[in-house]
């Protein structure tokens, strides 16, 4: 009896296996589609919301929510892509919408765009939407690939109780500092030893001190490493001279050991880049005022710069049911309640434009300063070089190794001279690639 | 005779039919999950599939070409061959404690246990709490250097120390279980040998080298051969602890170069070739060790 039962077991399990092989039938009008994405549990229950409220929208279309972690993410969707099981919606990079539309994989949104009864396209930021564009050569330009779920610029953040306490007025709008005015100010507030430890600012962003100093990682076109180019070895070297020469920033041992967010929620730091994604977490941690401000300038030039960022809904070529999904983009990305949630969260700032002058910066929680946020998106900030480019190889690689000029091993100069060529060789196989 | 020998028959005839029932299940699970991947891999080596781009024209050894003529391929490869390094040191080790605790030495159950912990933990914890052990500036081990007044390096920052760090972790996991087969090998010598020798006049340090490592040496062999692949596919501590394989790729593994290149840049042809180019690498070396083997190997007489 016993063998019997285990063989019987036995077969019951090869039946499984082999079922689990074939897809489950489904009927005509009612249909699924796949919605993928990551997120911190708030975030998964809020989408899980607004999820519910799609499906009442719309009856007859159920959406399967997937979430991976966001180190597996691009592991899953490539895995999915290759067994032609792409998720009908699913989270794009930036930097990813080049290579993908590139090779079919992404639905052009254009006409939704342009014609849907869920957002007008007038009301979201325009910078939000370029991010996806694409034209077949040039990415910012061109059919729309990808709705935005946010848009991330990057601020300089700053503790006003130091500030104060070393007699220090942060810049306004109108007057932003010299790079030369931070440094001084971030000297004064560099202050005590061992565990008592100030140091007056994070990590500069290398962005906007490149491009404030007029250089660029590459050319207009995309085409040449500028590396070398003196106003971006200059940038360069002042970002590294602010730990190497004038000691206000953390070493990259230090850094290692306790990263710039943890030191400055624990007052250890004056200054540092902050995204609105920080924001609640700030609100939570930060026992001391605080606000940002805009970033310093080149003396050279005055130009402002900094990057944004941020993560798009990309609806697939494939997709048996594409409006029934860019739908669900459309709704994900400009639904007013999941908006409301990012405000109150302090996840981020609205996708609409109207929501955020009359909702995010009436808000009274920090930082006071808003409107620098929204000054990036609309004024100085720029989208990252890589993105421009179809993979981004070339970058990685001279971010990894960068890492020798921070702590003093090679000057700048003479690391973008080691290193350009290698760049130049992985943006020419990128451009190559893109060309097969 | 005729009944019994169709008993016998018949018995033999439900012992195969059972054999069968019992082994196919894990007959289609190698066959779908271990055989025809592997099939499709080998296969995939020699096209430029990839994963975003749905390109698969065969193309030949190229795939080959491109990784040995790539530099990142040459630099993983000798981070490679660096993590067989803990291989004797956990062996040594293993033996070393298994031979403590297989006297019965107060506590050695305990000990027992606590040396397996590392190898049963997950690894991913593991390495998050070797991150924190390892810190720079906070770490334990670098708090205990800074009590002797000596500033420790930057264990998982600095490419000249990452490789050494992944080395310590690998030998601080393998020990324990390392011990616990060594352990296992030592209970199965049966005493008399002892008793022998030491009628003999055999002196302790003598039995030990002339029966005890003897008797050994099958299952240090066998630790060895998993020792050595297990090595050679280094990777989640690579993945965990740095990222892009570390400065100058001082950490990256092959293991870690493949999954790069399938998972980061989709291609899984060229990535496909690379694993199939370091499968053949093992078996070569696993069968070199099995011809070494037969010197030093004791198989009973």
């Amino acid at each position: 009896m016993k063998r019997r039962t285990l063989a019987v077991a036995l077969v019951g399990a090869a039946a499984i296996l082999l079922s689990s092989c074939s897809g489950a039938p489904s009927k005509a009008d009612d249909h699924t589609i796949t919605f993928m994405g990551w997120g911190s549990d708030e975030e998964i229950a809020t989408f899980n919301t607004m999820i519910s409220q799609y499906e009442e929208k719309y009856p007859g279309v159920t959406v399967d929510y997937v979430t991976v972690p966001a180190g597996d993410f691009a592991t899953k969707l490539q895995t999915m892509i290759t067994s032609n099981q792409t998720p009908d919606v699913f989270y794009l990079q930036p930097e990813k919408v080049m290579p993908y539309a590139d090779a079919g994989l992404l639905a052009d949104l254009s006409d939704f765009v342009d014609n849907n009864d869920l957002f007008d396209p007038s009301n979201v930021w325009a910078s939000a939407i370029d991010m996806y564009r694409f034209d077949g050569a040039t990415p910012g330009r061109g059919a729309v690939y990808g709705l935005p779920k946010d848009i991330g610029p990057f601020a300089l953040a700053y503790n006003k109780d130091l500030f104060d306490a070393a007699g220090i007025t942060a810049p306004t709008a109108d007057a932003p500092w010299t790079w030369d005015e931070y440094v001084t100010a971030a000297k004064q507030l560099t202050t005590g030893n061992g565990a008592d430890k100030v140091y007056g600012t994070g990590n500069y962003s290398l962005e906007s001190a490149v491009w404030s100093n007029g250089a660029d990682w590459l050319n207009p076109d995309h085409t040449t490493v500028t590396v070398t180019d003196p106003a971006f070895v200059d940038a360069l070297q002042w970002v590294a001279d602010l730990n190497l020469v004038e000691g206000v920033t953390p070493s990259p041992g230090e850094e290692s050991a306790q990263v710039d967010y943890d030191r400055f929620v624990n007052g250890k730091l004056g200054m540092m880049g902050i995204g609105p994604w920080n924001q609640g977490g700030l609100w939570a941690d930060a026992d001391f005022q605080w606000d940002i401000m805009p970033w310093p300038v080149s003396p050279k030039t005055g130009d402002e710069a900094i990057w944004y960022g941020g993560i798009g809904f990309a609806v697939s070529n494939s997709s048996a049911y594409s409006e029934d999904a860019s739908n669900l983009a459309a709704f994900l990305a400009f639904n007013e309640d999941a908006q409301r949630t990012n405000i109150e969260k302090g996840q981020a700032i609205p996708n609409l434009i109207d929501m955020a002058n009359d909702e995010y910066l009436t808000s009274d929680k920090p930082p006071a300063n808003k409107a620098e946020f929204i000054r990036i998106i609309e004024d100085y900030g720029r989208r990252a070089t890589q993105t421009y480019t179809y993979n981004s190889d070339w970058f990685t690689l001279f971010n990894t190794n960068v890492a020798s000029v921070w702590n003093g091993e090679q000057t700048a100069a003479q690391y973008t001279a080691s290193i350009q060529e290698e760049m130049q060789q992985m943006l020419d196989d990128g451009i190559a690639e893109q060309q097969k | 005779m005729a009944t019994n020998a169709g008993t016998t028959g018949q018995l033999r005839r439900r012992e195969r039919t059972w054999g069968v029932v019992f082994v196919t299940p894990i007959a289609f699970q190698v066959l779908l999950f271990t055989l025809i991947p592997v099939l499709i891999a080998i296969v995939a080596g020699f096209t430029n599939w990839n994963s975003i781009r749905g390109t698969h024209d065969f193309i030949g050894f190229a795939n080959f070409a491109e990784f040995l003529g790539d530099k990142y391929f040459w630099i993983a490869a000798g981070n490679t061959v660096y993590m067989l390094i803990p291989i004797p040191f956990y062996l040594f080790f293993g033996i070393l404690f298994a031979l403590g605790s297989h006297r019965g030495t107060p506590g050695s159950t305990m000990f027992r246990v606590l040396f397996l912990l590392p190898y049963v933990s997950s690894i991913v914890a593991l390495v998050v709490l070797w991150k924190w052990i390892f810190n720079y500036q906070y770490g334990l081990v670098n708090q205990t250097l800074a009590l002797f007044g000596i500033q420790g390096p930057d264990w998982l920052g600095d490419p000249a120390w990452i490789k050494t760090t992944i080395v310590l972790m690998i030998i601080w996991k393998m020990v324990g279980i390392t011990s616990i087969y060594i352990l296992a090998a030592l209970k199965n010598i049966p005493g008399v040998y002892y008793e022998a020798a030491r009628l003999d006049g055999a002196s302790p340090v003598r039995a030990f080298f002339h029966i005890t490592l003897p008797l050994l040496t099958p299952s240090i062999f066998f630790l060895t051969i998993v020792g050595i692949i297990g090595s050679l596919q280094t990777f989640v501590e690579v993945q965990l602890f740095t990222d892009d394989g570390g400065r100058n790729y001082s950490a990256a593994t092959i293991t870690y170069y493949i999954w790069q290149k399938a998972f980061g840049a989709g291609d899984l042809g060229l990535a496909s070739a690379a694993a199939f180019f370091f499968a053949l690498l093992i078996l070569g070396a696993t069968l070199v060790q099995f011809r070494l083997s037969r010197r030093w190997v004791y198989e009973g007489d």
